[in-house]
């Protein structure tokens, strides 16, 4: 009898050792950086195949062409004044390439780890690169990346990624708008496809209350490649 | 404190401890190290579950809500697609034929007026989803999750552990779905679907496509990864995600089905098949008057075209056909999926259809069986070499069916005794629990035509009846030959006359023995409580088929008039033609009913393959219909075999009913086709 209640004490120590360590280090220990942390591995290189609004993505789409996307009149008005040449005479040509659209634009993704606490995505299609930051970054002026603090969702297999501090840019390659207030939040998952293919499916919803009337919903998709072939960066083109 | 003492005050009667404290004190050696790895055992497994607790009290892993209304917001490929819009589609080949030749207005026909979005279509048809939650009474798990959409019937997905049913089970709308939880994302794997559409507007789908589903909550958002594999019309598989928000004051719109006849759509014959000959779908591109930005080779679709490379080829750079793309492969395995509908591994396969009918599988071909109290009836036999496993099978299934014991259900006085007059429980208990009456032997058998596959078995089954036909040496004053034990063997007469001139001789008590001429022959009478008729298919895949209509059970035994793993068998030689057979298929589509939006309803046995509804009729006469008129176009334009060969009518079909080899190929079945259409005049 002894031997039984002797092992159940040693057993139950030693799972709520096992606990501690899921939670971030045992008592005492360090806590796990967001790259030990991490629950899915979305490191390495991948290809957007573009399967939904390929006529939006694949090509651009004549002006005023909005359908899908919840523009109010006012964003109706400016995404009828888009004017591709005065982007690009203005230095504005990566208007399409920012937060709220690249993910949507043909390209590849190369994904790695700039140090133990941020994600770095780059991204061949106009040349971006976005940083997914876990900890608190410092202000910095608004850019077409903005700032993203990212968190894992253990439990759930997924990362949440918020983004603010854009320039204003575009959702869609055909000047449909979103403003300096706009609030990206995306949630990237991971899945095993039945023929094997690893498949990464980024969810995104674009908040911008200047020129949207609800949040604008999107899911893009990337297959992973085992290797760069195909990587192919290039500028950003406003036609 | 002496030990000895501690046990004495535990149990005052030292001489009688418990057994395992009187272990503990004996054991020595091995057996405590046994004890010892004992106890361990129990402390782990103590130690799992007090993890497994405190993890989920910790918000370990726990499967999220789905249930509720869900609400799209359709900010992808918003809107009704335009037609033969294939942009973002991997079509193969036969994928983009089968899009150029099949109109929207195939939803006009009468087994299509009600027939629902495909599965691959549900998620992106518009008015939300609502997902319900299927609970064990007991223990309160959650079992199952059932989907509604505005234009589905409900989807069932299980979730506890069920198998798939073997392939030569029906095919429906939704298909079936069996789920399980991957961390916090529900994957879904659905089978047995019906052919239907990708998306509205023609790309179509073959009835051999699977489905994963990887189904996961964002906070109040709901994302759907869905994985089509559809090899026979893709180059890879099919993968879409669709989002939807959650919104409680949501729920799907009910669009009941008001289908109205053909002929109140504008159509004059129940029968006609719209289509278009290839090449001939002038709508192809018409969207382009308006969306002027898309380039008209990228409509019509292909793997090339949705990778980033392909940017490459609408700058002018690169021609489509030196472009290589990272494509992907299916997991499907379409050609094993298809034979397994029909599987020949010598073994005798037993389906429930409805009523008193089942469907054996019997080494690639299909007997129907009817099993009740009058004994067994069967359509056809299926080869001699399974005589004895068939008929092993329907013994087993009339005894485990029909005269299976049964618990009591009444006592004393009020039971009802098998003499007729009230009995005490024990005649009862005799009869029904303990010993009942012994299965009854095989009273009819009907050949649907004198295919060898169909009537191999006739003899031996035959001959296994277990009362006898025609006269008992007496009767008439002998004037009907007293024959013994045999089963009425009913038929059309051509397929007499074929047996009876066959080489080598038919065995007598092979051939029929009810003949008839007419367009139609009712069994004399009822069998297990229903009427039994057989319709005439003239000049089908012979001269002799016939289909056979359960009239209660709602079951019709079409023979080789439809085959789910092979184009139908036609005979030429023995007065089969196309248009024969297409009469025949139109004939079953008269007689069955569907029972709730274009499935189910009256079942219809195949020759070979899966059990069939009127869908599945439907669909396999609309592609004789298409390869008819195909063919004829062709003939017409004064094309030898050789050159209609050569121009593929049957392309967007193959993959799915042809073959190169084996007892009929795909050069046989165009060569009856063509050689049965009348020359033009």
């Amino acid at each position: 009898m002894k031997h039984i209640v002797l092992a159940i004490v040693l057993c139950l120590l030693a799972s709520g050792a096992a606990l501690d360590a899921q939670r971030g280090g045992g008592r005492g220990a360090p806590p796990q950086t967001p790259r030990q942390a991490a629950p899915i591995d979305l490191t390495g290189y991948w290809v957007s195949p573009i399967i939904e609004d390929w006529k939006f993505r694949m090509v651009t789409p004549n002006k005023g062409v909005f359908g899908g996307i919840p523009l109010n009149n006012e964003g109706r008005k400016v995404g009828m004044s888009w004017d591709p040449a005065a982007d690009e005479k203005a230095g504005e040509q990566c208007r399409a390439y920012g937060a709220g659209g690249i993910m949507r634009l043909p390209s590849r993704l190369h994904i790695t780890w700039q140090d133990d606490a941020a994600l770095k995505v780059e991204i061949d299609t106009g040349t971006q690169t976005r940083v997914l930051a876990f900890n608190a970054a410092p202000p910095a002026e608004a850019s077409w990346q903005g700032q993203s603090r990212a968190q894992w969702n253990v439990p759930a297999n997924t990362l949440k990624v918020v983004t603010t501090n854009l320039k204003p840019g575009y959702v869609r390659k055909n000047g449909a708008p979103y403003s300096n207030k706009a609030v990206v939040t995306e949630y990237w998952e991971l899945h095993a496809l039945p023929n094997k293919d690893q498949w990464m499916t980024v969810t995104t919803k674009v908040d911008d209350p200047v020129y949207l009337t609800r949040p604008y919903l999107t899911s893009s998709d990337f297959k992973k490649l085992p290797n760069a072939t195909g990587w192919n960066p290039t500028p950003c083109n406003a036609k | 404190m002496p030990r000895r003492k501690n046990v004495r005050r535990e149990f005052p009667f030292a001489d009688q401890k418990p057994r395992h404290a009187v272990a503990l004190a004996k054991a020595e050696g091995p057996r405590r190290i046994a004890w010892t790895i004992t106890a361990l055992s129990v402390a782990f497994a103590s130690a799992a579950l007090f993890s497994v607790r405190i993890a989920a009290q910790d918000g370990g892993p726990r499967p999220p809500d789905l249930a509720g209304e869900w609400r799209l917001d359709q900010g992808e490929d918003p809107g009704q697609p335009p037609p033969n819009d294939y942009t973002g589609l991997a079509f193969n080949d036969a994928g983009r034929l089968r899009a150029d030749t099949t109109p929207e207005s195939i939803w006009g026909t009468p087994e299509y007026q009600c027939r629902p979005h495909s599965a691959p279509h549900q998620w992106r048809g518009v008015g939300g989803v609502r997902i319900l939650k299927e609970l064990d009474p007991i223990s309160r798990d959650i079992v199952g999750f059932r989907l509604q959409f505005m234009r589905s019937l409900d989807r069932p997905i299980f979730l506890d552990n069920r198998p798939h049913p073997p392939a030569y089970a029906p095919h429906s709308w939704s298909g079936f779905s069996t789920a399980q939880w991957e961390g916090q994302t529900l994957k879904v794997i659905t089978t047995h679907l019906k052919d239907g559409y990708l998306k509205r507007g023609g790309p179509q789908t073959s009835d051999m496509l699977t489905m994963t589903e990887y189904i996961t909550r964002h906070d109040d958002i709901m994302t759907i990864v869905q994985v089509v594999d559809d090899p026979i019309y893709l180059d890879e598989p099919y993968v879409l995600s669709i989002t939807y928000t959650y919104d409680p004051n949501g729920g799907p719109p009910t669009e009941n089905c008001t289908g109205s006849s053909f002929a109140e759509n504008g159509g004059t014959d129940r029968h006609h098949v719209p289509h278009f000959l290839p090449g001939q779908n002038s709508a192809i591109g018409e969207f382009l008057k308006t969306e002027d930005w898309v380039p008209f080779d990228a409509i019509r679709g292909g793997v090339k075209t949705i990778y980033p490379e392909y940017r490459s080829v609408l700058n002018g750079g690169r021609p489509v056909a030196n472009l290589t793309v990272p494509a992907s492969r299916s997991a499907n395995e379409v050609a094993k999926a298809i034979a397994d509908q029909s599987p020949r591994d010598g073994e005798v396969h037993v389906l429930p259809v409805q009523g008193n009918v089942f469907m054996l599988v019997a080494d690639g071909t299909n007997i129907t069986a009817s099993v009740g109290m009058d004994g067994i009836a069967i359509v056809n036999t299926g080869t001699a070499q399974m005589s004895d496993k068939v008929l092993a099978a329907l013994t087993d299934l009339a005894r485990t069916t029909v005269y299976a014991p049964a618990t009591n259900k009444c006592f004393g006085a009020n039971c009802p005794s098998p003499f007729g007059a009230p009995a005490w429980s024990s005649p009862f208990f005799n009869a029904i629990v303990a010993s009942p009456r012994p299965a009854q032997g095989l009273r009819y058998v009907v050949n649907t035509s004198a295919a060898p596959e169909h009537i191999g078995g006739n003899e031996k089954l035959a001959s296994s009846a277990s009362f006898k036909r025609g006269g008992t040496g007496r009767a008439f004053g002998s004037a009907a030959p007293d024959i013994g034990n045999n089963a009425t063997i009913v038929a059309h007469e051509n397929v007499l006359s074929t047996m009876s001139n066959a080489t080598p001789k038919t065995a007598s008590a092979a051939l029929p023995s009810e003949t008839y001429f007419d367009e139609f022959y009712k069994v004399s009478e009822y069998v297990n409580g229903e009427p039994l008729i057989l319709y005439h298919a003239p000049a089908a895949n012979t001269d002799g088929d016939s289909i056979v209509f359960f009239r209660h059970s709602e079951v019709i035994s079409a023979g080789n008039l439809m085959s789910t793993v092979s184009y139908p068998l036609i005979n030429a030689d023995k007065g089969g033609t196309i248009q024969g057979v297409i009469d025949g298929l139109n004939q079953i589509l008269d007689l069955a009913v569907a029972e709730y939006r274009a499935q189910g309803g009256t079942w219809v046995v195949p020759g070979r393959g899966r059990l069939s509804d009127t869908a599945d009729v439907a669909s396999y006469r609309n592609m004789l219909v298409m390869i008819r008129d195909r063919v004829r176009d062709l003939k017409n334009k004064g094309m030898t075999f050789e050159q209609v060969k050569a121009a593929r009518p049957t392309l967007d079909f193959d993959g799915r009913y042809g073959a190169t080899t084996g007892p009929w190929t795909t050069d046989m079945f165009l060569s009856a086709v063509y050689r049965t259409l009348p020359n033009k005049k």
